[in-house]
This record gives structure tokens, C-alpha cells and sequence, in this order.
């Protein structure tokens, strides 16, 4: 066997490793780079706040934003909820049997399910069967159920991160399962909670393929009225106008991607932040 | 001397593993009742049988009973039982709040306390009576996950005092902790001694012969040999109690 010298065997190594990351991070960075270069001269007040004109070859992206808004927030206030209570079930309450490990495991396999299955079932359950129409209501639900699992499962892994001991010595002074479960490991699942929200959010404002057959509208000539109005958003907008409408302008398609991107990453600093400030605070 | 706690043909499994055979035991009033045996002998099961701690682990199944002032505690409401058997663990937890905070914790949730001035009152008691006040009176806004081992310990003591209880149980209380910080809180517990009645656990011979009044020797879920400290020790019964308390084995 031919013997390596242990000092080129380090330097290759760590030449190795660096080119991997450098592999990994280039194309973020390209991209970036790109949609910043070709998307910059388009952004300004007045492409955020007004709406779009001429086919949407001019004017701006207002009624895109408002709806990614309106959908993600309506979204998160569903899916936050009902998600930790049923993490705090699955987690604190229910017995470690057979169904409830079912139950686990089909939770954490629901959030592998690709998104388009979920537009399918949600055109399907609330456009079709339940009549709400392609609206926002529809679409909510939809990415409501996408999400679902998600939150559980990010939820019950910040519940198990609190340490078992704590909740065997607030049972040891008396105190009932659920004043233990409120006053002692909700607070301190918190900003693992928290983390996994916030990327959810950025996760559901990215996502098209739930919301094209269940809310999207291709156009909009007012902002929705109520929740069983269809809405633009942005992913899908970008879609649009980059495949469906000839001659559109270049820099118009890079300016919505641009505003698209800077929405998710600030969600995602966000979550980083939020992750930062609660870690310091741990104390075990 | 009246029994506080009288455990009759008490056994304990775990699946089908029989981890407690056909106990008969009881502990007097105001008595520290100690718990030597080598690991696997049913120590900690049988502690935490008697507050029911072993109620929440799933393949855990139980014969007998065991009588709190000839009440059978199965019968008892669970927190209603946890909050007279009170329970110090081997290593010592500290909420991650304020010390001030740890010690309100559960008599605020359990609504013994209102008013601000008797949190204030219990919080001094109750860290006097665990012998931590003088090391933490200028600092009980500061978080107990900052103190030594040792002073988390005593802190645990103290919030098990605020809840009043009438036993506590201690686990294995000094396993973790520095000679000195072991002395401190054997110093507490033959305090406590006057007020409460107590069950320890423990893995050190010597803190046995140190604190107690009685001492039982477990091995293999059964009881070998119980006895006054002081007979146990200097001429124990069984060929198995000598062994065990002279170091040949365990």
C-alpha cells in the first residue's frame, strides 16, 4: 500500500472539504448575484405599491404582495395553533402504543408529501367538493394541511428538547400535568417553536403548486374583497410573467423574483434571530 | 411510635420482570429511614412506588398497597399524594427561572400562596430551613442555574419544604455533589428530622450510618435485613448485610 504523508493527506483533505462548501454556497450566491444585477433598476415605491398595468408588462406588483401576505399570515394563525396543541397531545398526553406510533410516523412521512399532491387533493376537497371556489379561503386550507405536519413535527422536537427531568420534578411537587406543561415546557419549547414557525412562513410564501388550482388568479384587477376572492401571489405571478406573457420586460420578472427572495430571506434571518436571542437564554 | 408510611406485600414489575417482591415495610413518624443496597437491588422503584412516580411509566404494573396514615395511597388523588410525599432527586434540577421564582413555583400553581409578602415570608423560610439562605439572600433574582451543584441541591430541598409536605423522599440526594456540599445537606436532613418524616435512598454506606435512625438492606427486590442504624451496622444479622456494608460485595 503506497504511504501517504500525513502533512499533504491534511492539506488535500481540507482542500477537499473546502471546495465541498465552496460547491455548496456558490450557486445561492450566483443566483443572488443575478437576480439582484438584472432586478435592481426596476424596484422602487412605486413598483411595491401600485398595481400592475399594459398585461402586466408595466406598473407594479402590489396585489402579488398583498396576496402572498394575506395567505401566509391567514395560514400561519390556522396551522400555529391547532399544530402545537396537537404536538402537546401526541407529545405530553397520548400513550406510547402502537397507534400512537402510527400516528407519529405518518405525521412526519405527511411532511414529505410533495406540494403538488397537495393542490391536487385541496382543488379537489375545496374548490370541487366543499364549493369554496378558487379563493383565498381555499388556498389557505390547502397549504393549512401541507403545513400541518411540518409545525407538529418541528414542535415535538422542541417539546422533547426540554429535558424529562424537569417535568418528573414539577409532577414530584404535586403540580398536574397540564399547569406543568404551561408554566414549565411550553416556555421553554418556545424558541423552538418559534423557529420552526417562522420557516414554515417562508416555506408557505415560496410555494406555488398548492395554491395554483386553489387561489391563484392569473389576473386581478382590484385586491380581494373578502376571503373567497381569488388572489395574485407572488410565486405564482413570477410564473406568469416569466412563461405566459410574450414580451415582458427582463427586468420586471428579476424585480418580483428579487422581492420574492428578500421576503424569504428576511423571514428566514428572522428565525435565525429569534433562535440566537432564546439560545443564549437557555440555561441547561 | 406511629407509622407513617406502612407498605404491605408490596410488589413491583416491570413488564414481566419482578423488580419488588412481597414488601413489608413501614416508616415511623419523624424517623429518617434509610435504603442501602447495590444498583438492581429495587431501591429507587420502591421509592418512587410510594408517590407514584412509577404510575406514569407504561410496562410498570404493581400488587399491594401502601398506606399514608392508613389511607391507601393508590386511592389518592395523584397530586394530592405528590404534594404530601415530596421527592428530591438524584441529580439536583433547578428550573431555569430565578431562585426567588423555583421556590413559588408550586405553591403558586398548586394555590397555596396569594399575596406577595407571603411569597416573600416562604421564600425566606424555606431557604433557611434547606440552610441556603445566608448564600443566596442578596441574589434570589439571579437564576439557580448558575449556582453550584451543591446549593441546587439545597435549593430542591427548599422547594420541596414550601409546599409543606409531610414525607420527602430522597433518591440517591448526595450522588453527585462534593464532600462538603454532601455534609451540608446531610446536615439538613437531620434538621428536617423534627418536622418531617423521611426515606432515604442512598448508594453511600456510610451516609446511612451517618443520618439514620433505621436502615433496610435490599437486595434483588427483597428485603435482607431492617434494624436500628446502629444494630444493622455493628453486628448485622445476615452473612449477606456484613458483606455488603464491609465492601465485599456491591
Amino acid at each position: 500500500m503506497m504511504k501517504f504523508n500525513p502533512k499533504l493527506s491534511q492539506k488535500l483533505s481540507y482542500l477537499v472539504l473546502f471546495l465541498a462548501s465552496t460547491l455548496a454556497i456558490m450557486p445561492v450566491i450566483v443566483i443572488i448575484f443575478i437576480i439582484v444585477k438584472n432586478g435592481m433598476s426596476v424596484i422602487s415605491w412605486e413598483f411595491l405599491v401600485s398595481m400592475p398595468k399594459n398585461g402586466m408588462r408595466e406598473g407594479g406588483i402590489l396585489p402579488a404582495i398583498i396576496g402572498t401576505f394575506v395567505i401566509v399570515m391567514c395560514t400561519i394563525m390556522l396551522t400555529l395553533p391547532t399544530g402545537v396543541c396537537a404536538a402537546v397531545y401526541l407529545n405530553e398526553y397520548a400513550r406510547d402504543n402502537t397507534l400512537t406510533r402510527a400516528i407519529k410516523l405518518g405525521i412526519v412521512n405527511l411532511a414529505g408529501v410533495p406540494s403538488v399532491v397537495y393542490g391536487l387533493f385541496g382543488f379537489g376537497i375545496f374548490v370541487m367538493f366543499l364549493k369554496l371556489g378558487v379563493s383565498i379561503i381555499s388556498g389557505v386550507l390547502t397549504l393549512s394541511i401541507m403545513e400541518l405536519p411540518v409545525i407538529v413535527t418541528t414542535s415535538r422536537n422542541a417539546l422533547n428538547s426540554v429535558p424529562y427531568s424537569f417535568r418528573e420534578a414539577s409532577w414530584a411537587l404535586g403540580v398536574g400535568r397540564w399547569q406543568t406543561i404551561r408554566h414549565i415546557v411550553l416556555p421553554n419549547a418556545l424558541p423552538g417553536i418559534m423557529t420552526g414557525a417562522v420557516l414554515s412562513i417562508a416555506r408557505i410564501s415560496g410555494e406555488t403548486a398548492p395554491i395554483l388550482f386553489t387561489a391563484a388568479a392569473f389576473y386581478a384587477p382590484h385586491l380581494p374583497h373578502s376571503i373567497f376572492d381569488q388572489v395574485m401571489t407572488l410565486p405564482y405571478h413570477l410564473y406568469i410573467i416569466s412563461t405566459q406573457i410574450p414580451n415582458m420586460p427582463n427586468n420586471i420578472i428579476f424585480g418580483t423574483a428579487l422581492v420574492l427572495l428578500f421576503m424569504i430571506l428576511t423571514i428566514s434571518f428572522v428565525a435565525i434571530f429569534v433562535r440566537v436571542y432564546f439560545r443564549k437564554h437557555e440555561k441547561w | 411510635m406511629v407509622d407513617k408510611i406502612k407498605v404491605e406485600d408490596l410488589s413491583c414489575y416491570y413488564g414481566k420482570k419482578c423488580v419488588l417482591e412481597s414488601l413489608n415495610i413501614s416508616v415511623v413518624q419523624n424517623e429518617i429511614l434509610s435504603i442501602i443496597g447495590p444498583s438492581n437491588s429495587g431501591k429507587t422503584t420502591f421509592l418512587r412506588t410510594l408517590n407514584r412516580m412509577s404510575d406514569l411509566d407504561s410496562i410498570y404494573s404493581r400488587r399491594g398497597d401502601v398506606y399514608l396514615d392508613s389511607a391507601s395511597v393508590f386511592d389518592m388523588d395523584m397530586e394530592e399524594l405528590r404534594k404530601r410525599i415530596g421527592m428530591l432527586f438524584a441529580m439536583p434540577i433547578s428550573f431555569p427561572m430565578s431562585i426567588y421564582e423555583n421556590i413559588v413555583y408550586a405553591p403558586k400553581r398548586l394555590g397555596l400562596i396569594f399575596k406577595k409578602s407571603e411569597q416573600d415570608a416562604l421564600v425566606e423560610q424555606s431557604l433557611k430551613d434547606a440552610f441556603l439562605w445566608n448564600e443566596v439572600k442578596d441574589r434570589l433574582k439571579s437564576s439557580a442555574m448558575k449556582m453550584s451543584g451543591g446549593q441546587q441541591q439545597r435549593l430542591c430541598i427548599a422547594r420541596i419544604l414550601a409546599i409543606n409536605p409531610e414525607v420527602i423522599l430522597f433518591d440517591e440526594p448526595c450522588s453527585g455533589l462534593d464532600p462538603i456540599s454532601t455534609a451540608r445537606v446531610e446536615e439538613s436532613m437531620v434538621e428536617l428530622k423534627r418536622k418531617y418524616t423521611i426515606v432515604l435512598v442512598t448508594n453511600n454506606v456510610k451516609q446511612a450510618s451517618r443520618v439514620s435512625d433505621r436502615t433496610a438492606f435490599f437486595l434483588m427486590g427483597k428485603i435482607i435485613e431492617i434494624d436500628t442504624t446502629d444494630k444493622l451496622f455493628v453486628s448485622p444479622k445476615k452473612k449477606q448485610t456484613e458483606d455488603y456494608i464491609t465492601g465485599r460485595f456491591g
